[in-house]
């Protein structure tokens, strides 16, 4: 066989696989989030309140703080708490931020918003939250939700460009710029200055069910003398069955 | 080929390659680790979730999907029940140990060539080493025992460590009350992030869950924490001060009234010094506080200004993945086979056909604790042959050459025997020891007879050489009960009678057997008045009888002399003989009649549910019920999945019948 001729077969041989993965390729455009996904969470979960109940299905009296590490000025901002004081500032929303919403039982939605921000919705309060992915957005005006940065935390090993998530992969989510809020319904504050840090992880049941838990880490040095870390579970549903948007209450 | 064409081709190839190398690295996705986060390290339980961490108010089963059984028995179970000499020392159960405080130590076990995984031990202050297996050996079969950490095999699912445990005892789910039974399984998800461990339990009963009860909790690495561990070693504290060793501590169905008081009463005051400065927790709703699965999901919610009452919602569902019917049967199986489970010293445990048989084998021959039914006599007999070769007179590869040998004489090497002779002959069943004249324990007698040899004096005082047949030993009442008096017909063949029978508190064999003291005892007016229990003192094991069964509630033949007090006797007379290695479990083995090979709190909680069940109808009886009416009134609710039945040989109607006679006959 004439060298050219071979270098032909050769390159034919080869050219098709590699002209499919340019998009993704080295020297091409990163892979845009949605398509890296380390973990599939789009779809409907519903919350399953086996802990702490009795702090979270319900709103506790003033000044239970039992596992909120408040410091004495935390306490001081907690025990002056007035529902009706929130609600005549239009803040009843104070307890539906990103440091406490995932503690709150309801649904929540989760779908591309683009191909590198994944939305959260949550029907309890009417929530929005926003994960970025990928460099983080322009610092605004402090929010309820604040300006969130994901990343996905792959299983290990080498993917293959469309084949989807592999299992066994998480995100991890950094949310700042938060306004001052409660990680309780009944006043234990945040301050503006929290950070909250989140791992989402999916685990397939034995039952095949599919179970989220999102491990969710709150640091204020303001009012909390450590860090707040709490794990709250969701069970994936097949639809929006039960889907029940409903207003932020300050009770 | 010439020089040129040659350097052509290379080229060529070496360029295809490169664009292959590149076109596959082009396609890949994500890239993880090379591999999953090492968890092997100190960890500090950090969590702000508190009321599972902390000691929860008797009655709050807030969160928890009980169902009405599981419910009645934490009602009826209290924390007491830790005062009783069987429960003294045990660590906190499997659901509970991530939970309890002291922090948690993760150790890996690998394999000094290819330096892979094969355990992980997991350890906590009040538990016990916990191995989980990583390469990929199979769970024990049903019948196999179970302990407080059950047998756990792990496996990677990309960087989550997925654990799954069987084999558990029944326990409880929080401290302070919420119970399980011991069908449940338990999956962890274990997830390393930065320095912080997810652990996502799955806690599956379905016999008191109405689905699988889940939690997750944090840990955080800290390589400075320092793992205390808890030695059990003070003498039992029973609440009834040590005056009754067999005391079993509950309450009558509806008057747990420290439940009521500390949790779930009208203003939820929490009662005690030790509690004084916790909070009141009057604002949780008393259905909630009993649990529930409608409790858990956000539709509870509606209910909360009381126009929807909880029975109403409809709330998503999730499904048990595990049959506690099939799993109790399991433990039994009536497959007409006979398996085989090493117990200790020189026992064995052989399932026959649903029907367990007690095996010494050793040098001395073979003494076999009851004899199956009459149609597994041959495939029992064949076991036992296989049984022996395999464990006495095992053909094994030559361990020696030359002269010198231990044992040989000279050049004439027995070792060269060794491996061109046929092996010596197997060793002749020497004894047969019936605890009753139940037919799947005296049914293959006379095979079992036929093929054995009775050494001198066997007879139990027969001065004479081996004898044909080997003995049967029985209680005399067994005898009576298989026989009948001159002229009559007898229930049962001759050749299946006890040959050796006693009448006394015990018998005692001639001389140890396979290095055992063994001795029969009886235990008189329980299943039957002819029941005994057999000891192996030096192996350490135990043969209940019928008197223990992990897979149904005591026969009790009242016709024939049974009583259920007399069951509750030779269960605490097991207990008595018996002796826990370590933490309350393992060192003594008991093997029941039916079911799982068991350990003294296996047959603690057994006892525990006569006890109950026999107290709740004494109390239904002082209120002048009638047997109808105290079988409506289902004194046994909280136990029938386990241990109950509708159809059969053996239903829960007989047997609440029976306890309800046992008790008007005052025996």
């Amino acid at each position: 066989m004439r060298p050219v001729v071979l270098l032909a077969t050769v390159f034919l041989l080869v050219w098709p696989a590699a002209a499919q993965a340019q998009p993704a390729g080295r020297g091409g455009p990163p892979l845009a989030a949605r398509e890296a996904a380390a973990v599939d969470l789009t779809g409907y979960w519903v919350s399953v309140i086996v802990e702490d109940w009795k702090w979270r299905m319900v709103t506790p009296k003033k000044g239970v703080y039992e596992g909120v590490p408040l410091n004495a000025e935390g306490r001081k901002v907690g025990d002056s708490w007035d529902p009706a004081r929130d609600e005549a500032a239009g803040q009843q929303c104070k307890a539906y931020g990103a440091a406490n919403i995932m503690r709150l039982p309801g649904r929540l939605h989760i779908v591309w918003n683009d191909a590198n921000t994944l939305k959260i919705e949550t029907d309890t309060g009417t929530q929005t939250r926003l994960f970025r992915f990928g460099s983080a957005p322009p610092a605004g005006q402090p929010s309820l939700q604040g300006n969130s940065v994901a990343t996905w935390l792959p299983a290990p090993g080498r993917g293959r460009a469309g084949a989807g998530p592999r299992p066994g992969g998480s995100m991890k989510v950094v949310t700042t710029g938060l306004t001052p809020g409660y990680v309780r319904k009944n006043g234990a504050p945040h301050s503006g200055s929290a950070v909250v840090t989140e791992y989402y992880d999916v685990n397939t049941l034995p039952n095949g069910d599919q179970w989220l838990t999102i491990t969710t880490k709150v640091e204020d040095p303001q009012y909390f003398v450590r860090h707040y870390l709490t794990t709250s579970d969701f069970l994936k549903l097949p639809n929006a069955a039960g889907w029940a948007p409903t207003p932020c209450s300050a009770r | 080929m010439d020089r040129v064409k040659r350097t052509s081709i290379a080229a060529a190839l070496l360029l295809g390659m490169a664009m292959l190398v590149d076109a596959l690295v082009s396609a890949q996705g994500p890239v993880g680790p090379a591999a999953p986060p090492d968890i092997a390290a100190e960890w500090r339980l950090d969590t702000n979730e508190r009321d599972l961490t902390s000691q929860a108010p008797l009655g709050d089963y807030t969160g928890i999907p009980f169902n009405e059984a599981g419910r009645l028995r934490s009602d009826t179970t209290p924390e007491s029940i830790w005062g009783t000499p069987e429960y003294q020392c045990r660590p906190h159960s499997a659901p509970h140990q991530w939970r309890g405080l002291g922090g948690a130590r993760i150790l890996k076990e690998q394999d000094p060539l290819t330096r892979d995984v094969n355990v992980y031990h997991i350890q906590f202050m009040r538990s016990l080493d916990r191995p989980v297996f990583m390469d990929g050996r199979p769970h024990p079969p049903a019948y196999a025992p179970h302990s407080w950490t059950g047998f756990s095999t792990g496996e990677w699912i990309g960087n989550t460590l997925k654990i799954t445990t069987t084999h558990l005892k029944d326990g409880y789910l929080r401290r302070g009350g919420p119970q399980t039974s011991d069908m449940y399984a338990m999956t962890e998800f274990i997830t390393r992030h930065d320095d912080i461990l997810t652990i996502v339990t799955v806690i599956d009963d379905p016999l008191y869950q109405d689905q699988p009860y889940i939690h997750s909790t944090t840990y955080t690495f800290d390589p400075t924490f320092r793992l205390n561990t808890e030695i059990c070693n003070g003498p039992a504290v029973a609440e009834n001060g040590g005056t009754d060793r067999h005391f079993v501590p509950h309450f009558l169905p509806g008057t747990n009234e420290e439940a009521r008081n500390e949790w779930i009463t009208a203003g939820g005051l929490i009662a005690g010094a030790a509690r004084a400065n916790v909070e009141a927790q009057d604002w949780v709703p008393l259905v909630a506080a009993r649990g529930g699965v409608k409790t858990l999901y956000p539709e509870y919610r509606t209910t909360l200004n009381g126009g929807v009452s909880a029975d109403a919602l409809q709330v998503p569902t999730m499904r048990s993945s595990i049959s506690a019917a099939k799993m109790i049967a399991a433990q039994s199986p009536r497959d007409g086979q006979v398996h085989v489970l090493p117990v200790q010293g020189s026992v064995y445990m052989l399932v026959v056909d649903g029907t367990n048989i007690t095996a010494s084998v050793g040098l001395d021959g073979v003494a076999l604790v009851n004899a199956g039914s009459v149609q597994m006599s041959d495939k029992l007999l064949a076991a036992v042959d296989q049984l022996v070769k395999a464990t006495v007179t095992p053909a094994a590869p030559n361990a020696c050459i030359g002269a010198n040998c231990p044992g040989a004489w000279g050049w004439s090497s027995p070792y060269m025997n060794a491996v061109i002779s046929s092996p010596p002959p197997t060793r002749p069943i020497r004894y047969i020891i019936n605890t009753s004249a139940a037919p799947d324990h005296t049914g293959g007698n006379p095979s079992l007879v036929a093929a054995g040899t009775g050494l001198r004096g066997a007879q139990l005082g027969g001065a004479v050489g081996n004898v044909e047949g080997a003995p049967v030993i029985a209680h005399e009442n067994v005898l009576a009960r298989m026989s009948a008096p001159a002229g009559k017909e007898a229930p049962t063949p001759q050749a299946a009678w006890p040959t050796v029978t006693y009448f006394d508190e015990f018998l005692k064999l001639p001389a140890y057997f396979n290095g055992d003291p063994v001795i029969v005892y009886h235990a008189p007016q329980a299943n039957t008045d002819g029941d005994s229990i057999v000891f192996f003192r030096r192996s350490d094991v135990i043969a209940a009888g019928d008197l223990f069964s992990t897979v149904s509630y005591p026969v009790i033949d009242l016709a024939k002399g049974g009583s259920v007090n007399g069951v509750i006797r030779g269960l605490n007379n097991i207990i008595d003989l018996a002796f826990a290695e370590y933490r309350s479990q393992g060192g003594t083995w008991i093997v029941p009649s039916h079911g799982r090979l068991s350990d003294t709190a296996d047959v603690a909680s057994y006892r525990n549910m006569v006890v109950m069940i026999r107290d709740r109808v004494q109390d239904l009886i002082d209120r002048g019920m009638t047997l109808p009416q105290v079988k409506a009134a289902r004194p046994s609710l909280d136990f029938d999945g386990r241990y109950g039945n509708t159809t059969g040989e053996w239903t829960t109607d007989m047997f609440i019948e029976a306890v309800y006679r046992s008790l008007q006959d005052k025996k």
